[in-house]
């Protein structure tokens, strides 16, 4: 079978245990479905943030800017404007987006410049979200924001239903992620790494690409921080615009394998339930050191990542077995 | 005769082991559920409250001992909300008859929404925002509140005749809403105040000191906010030296750590404090409270720790009531809980409707001498106020 054909039967596959395996096996465990989701919501900014470094070869250090706006728009909405809890989802990430707008500038600026940029802008909007006490309770925050309905009997406000949200999120970026890099889009923006001097001479707007990008990056990360606040059901501005936002997608990403596409959802899910099912048990006061160790060794043994890691595998042995 | 006494060994083995197996038959083991920030930023506060919480399950063993028998399972927050939720949601699974413990409004209110969807009971003192009360869970149960804080400083700063007040506070939710209070009150009577509110990442306070020392000319700067923050307070005004009479605090001020770390910037500055330092305590609980604290952790026990002790101790007889009454197993012990009327080394705890104990009022310390000394009310007091003094 060839290679493209045997990728997407195991996608299918994944996605099938995905929806139907880990509801039955988990569906009764709250704790560990809610990790899950914690993963999850890792996950969906990591694949935003590294959306935005292969696609736009922009490196941020400031998608918890995004995470932040997306979720305060999301949860003024439903509460003080009653816009039903989906749609104030959507409309989160559309904030988000809309804030990145602001970004522009900074595409100008390259490598660390353009992330300490960033890192300012995420910054700058916490203090006007703390600053805007009337509209999100300033830095007090807002407790008991509203949850995912009841639909068809069905009650996304659960863990269940919170599981099924987060991991449809995620698949559609990841999904979308895909379909750009595969797309002529992809080719430019591939080119656009190599020379960008040159592909601007060939005609490609390289800073429309670029923004574009960013802007993506910025929805999808949005509504992950909009499903997040809804699931949280609280908000406050150290909470939704952490460094953490920023700094653990960062580690799951390159931890998986930020050149792939479900490179960072894998390293999500392995450092997040790693950590909390496995190391904490053994080490409650000091897990996140086993965790630092086990990155920093990731970086030097395959710094592609666990994704790369894995698919090499199969090839030696394929050529011990031919030896 | 040997035989004689043989058969009244064997008798009496029999009837001791029929006694305490019927003992046994009765006992019962308790689980409770603590979820605490034991890392990050409010490890410290945390650990004193696990501290006051295992006492308080040392004392019940020690006295319902032969009757029942409670163990504490502990999983660390992290500082972080999400793992609040985790956390109370492992407990619920691993078959917690009630969690104490919660620091910070931020994390509790997260967690404790997951503890009543458990239909878990969850008692607190580490969060006084009013909205965490407002909420009306009959699962959710604190011992402390912002009243209780506010009304010790207003008390203060009424004794000590302040004219005009410098209120320095954090903009954090429950700071914010005590600053607010104090403000309200004071100036109802007539006080002139002043406020200042400061961000959490703000580490030199000079330019908001000289603010308050050139514009406000205060009586008495009155701070609300945490460890760090009034660390940082009192070395601008150190510096600057604004002519004030007195510097009065709230929450983690008053205590036997900030004693040791600070001694050049803590002298003659207020706080509240349930307790003097060195601890001196008179009442029979109180002092086996004080003698199993040293026993655990070869130190003193300071007012985290105590209130960590009370709500767990109101936690652990609700326990045994419901028990008692066949209700425990049937979620009786929210209505159990809610029929409490104790008096506790906090003073007298009882729970409205919504589980805040309108009872709490604090007392206030001052630093003398590397010591804390509860200088109000007077019938609490066991010294007197240096006033006026500050600590430069």
């Amino acid at each position: 079978m060839s290679n493209p054909s045997m990728n997407r039967l195991l996608l299918i596959a994944v996605l099938a245990v995905a929806y139907v395996g880990v509801p039955l096996l988990f569906g009764g465990n709250a704790y560990v479905l809610g990790l899950i989701v914690a993963a999850l919501t890792i996950a969906g900014v990591a694949v935003a943030w590294a959306l935005l470094g292969n696609l736009g070869g922009m490196v941020s250090f400031g998608h918890a800017a995004f995470f932040g706006v997306g979720s305060y728009t999301s949860a003024v909405l439903a509460m003080k404007l009653g816009v039903p809890v989906f749609a104030a989802m959507l409309l989160g990430g559309v904030g988000a987006a809309v804030s990145s707008i602001a970004m522009l500038p900074a595409l100008r600026l390259r490598g660390p410049y353009f992330a300490l940029a960033i890192l300012a802008y995420a910054h700058i909007f916490q203090i006007l979200t703390t600053e805007m006490t009337p509209v999100t309770g300033g830095a007090g925050g807002l407790l008991s924001i509203p949850r995912f309905p009841k639909i068809l009997g069905f009650d996304f406000g659960e863990k269940l239903g919170g599981y099924l949200i987060v991991l449809t999120v995620v698949v559609l970026a990841a999904l979308a992620y895909d379909a750009i890099r595969r797309s002529t889009w992809g080719l430019a923006l591939k080119a656009m790494h190599d020379t960008e001097v040159a592909t601007r001479v060939v005609g490609v707007p390289s800073t429309h690409l670029k923004a574009a990008m960013l802007v993506l990056s910025a929805f999808i990360t949005g509504v992950v921080g909009a499903f997040n606040a809804h699931f949280i059901s609280f908000l406050d501005p150290d909470y939704a615009f952490s460094s953490g936002w920023t700094v653990l997608p960062i580690a799951a990403a390159i931890f998986g394998g930020y050149r792939t596409v479900w490179g960072p959802v894998v390293g999500a899910l392995a450092i997040y339930l790693v950590d909390q099912l496995l190391f904490k048990p053994i080490l409650p006061h000091g897990h996140q050191m086993i965790l630092g160790v086990l990155l920093c060794a990731m970086i030097l043994l395959s710094p592609g990542g666990l994704m790369p890691a894995l698919r090499r595998r199969p090839v030696k042995e394929g050529r011990h077995a031919h030896a | 005769m040997t035989r004689t006494l043989a058969n009244l060994v064997t008798v009496s083995a029999l009837a001791l082991s029929a006694a305490l197996g019927a003992g046994t038959a009765q006992a019962k083991d308790f689980l409770l559920g603590s979820e605490l920030p034991l890392t990050g930023s409010l490890a410290r506060v945390g650990q004193g409250m696990h501290e006051g919480i295992s006492v308080a399950v040392e004392m019940a063993n020690r006295n319902y001992a032969g009757r029942h028998s409670f163990k504490v399972q502990t999983i660390d927050d992290e500082t972080s909300p999400a793992k609040g939720v985790a956390a109370v949601e492992k407990l619920a699974g691993d078959g917690v008859v009630a969690i104490t413990g919660g620091y910070g409004s931020n994390i509790i209110g997260p967690a404790s929404e997951a503890a009543q969807k458990a239909g878990l009971v969850y008692i607190t003192s580490g969060g006084v925002s009013p909205e965490l009360t407002q909420r009306g869970y009959p699962t959710f149960f604190r011992i402390n509140n912002t009243d209780g804080y506010a009304l010790a400083m207003i008390g203060m700063l009424q004794e000590m005749g302040a004219k005009k007040v410098s209120i320095v506070y954090l903009n954090k939710d429950a700071t914010s809403s005590l600053a607010k209070q104090v403000n309200s009150a004071l100036t109802a009577k007539g006080v002139t105040v002043g406020m200042h509110e400061f961000d959490g990442s703000t580490s030199d306070f000079k330019p908001l000191m000289n603010k308050v020392k050139l514009q406000d000319r205060p009586d008495v700067i009155a701070m609300v906010g945490y460890e760090n923050d009034y660390v940082g307070i009192l070395r601008a005004a150190k510096v600057l030296k604004p002519q004030v009479k007195a510097v009065v605090g709230v929450w983690s001020l008053a205590t036997a750590q900030m004693a040791k770390e600070f001694p050049d910037l803590m002298e003659t500055v207020y706080g509240t404090s349930m307790l003097p330092y060195p601890v001196e305590f008179t009442q029979p609980e109180a002092v086996e409270f004080a003698a199993t604290y040293k026993k655990l952790f070869n130190k003193d026990p300071d007012y985290l720790g105590q209130f960590g002790y009370v709500q767990t101790r109101l936690l652990i007889d609700a326990v045994v009531r419901a028990d008692e009454a066949g209700t425990l197993a049937k979620g009786g012990l929210p209505d159990e809980l809610r029929k409490t009327d104790a008096n506790t080394l906090i003073g007298r705890v009882t729970f409205d409707r919504n589980g805040d104990n309108l009872n709490f009022t604090h007392r206030m310390g001052q630093h003398q001498g590397g010591k804390v000394v509860l200088v109000w009310p007077k019938d609490a007091a066991n010294g007197t106020m240096n006033f006026p003094a500050v600590p430069w």
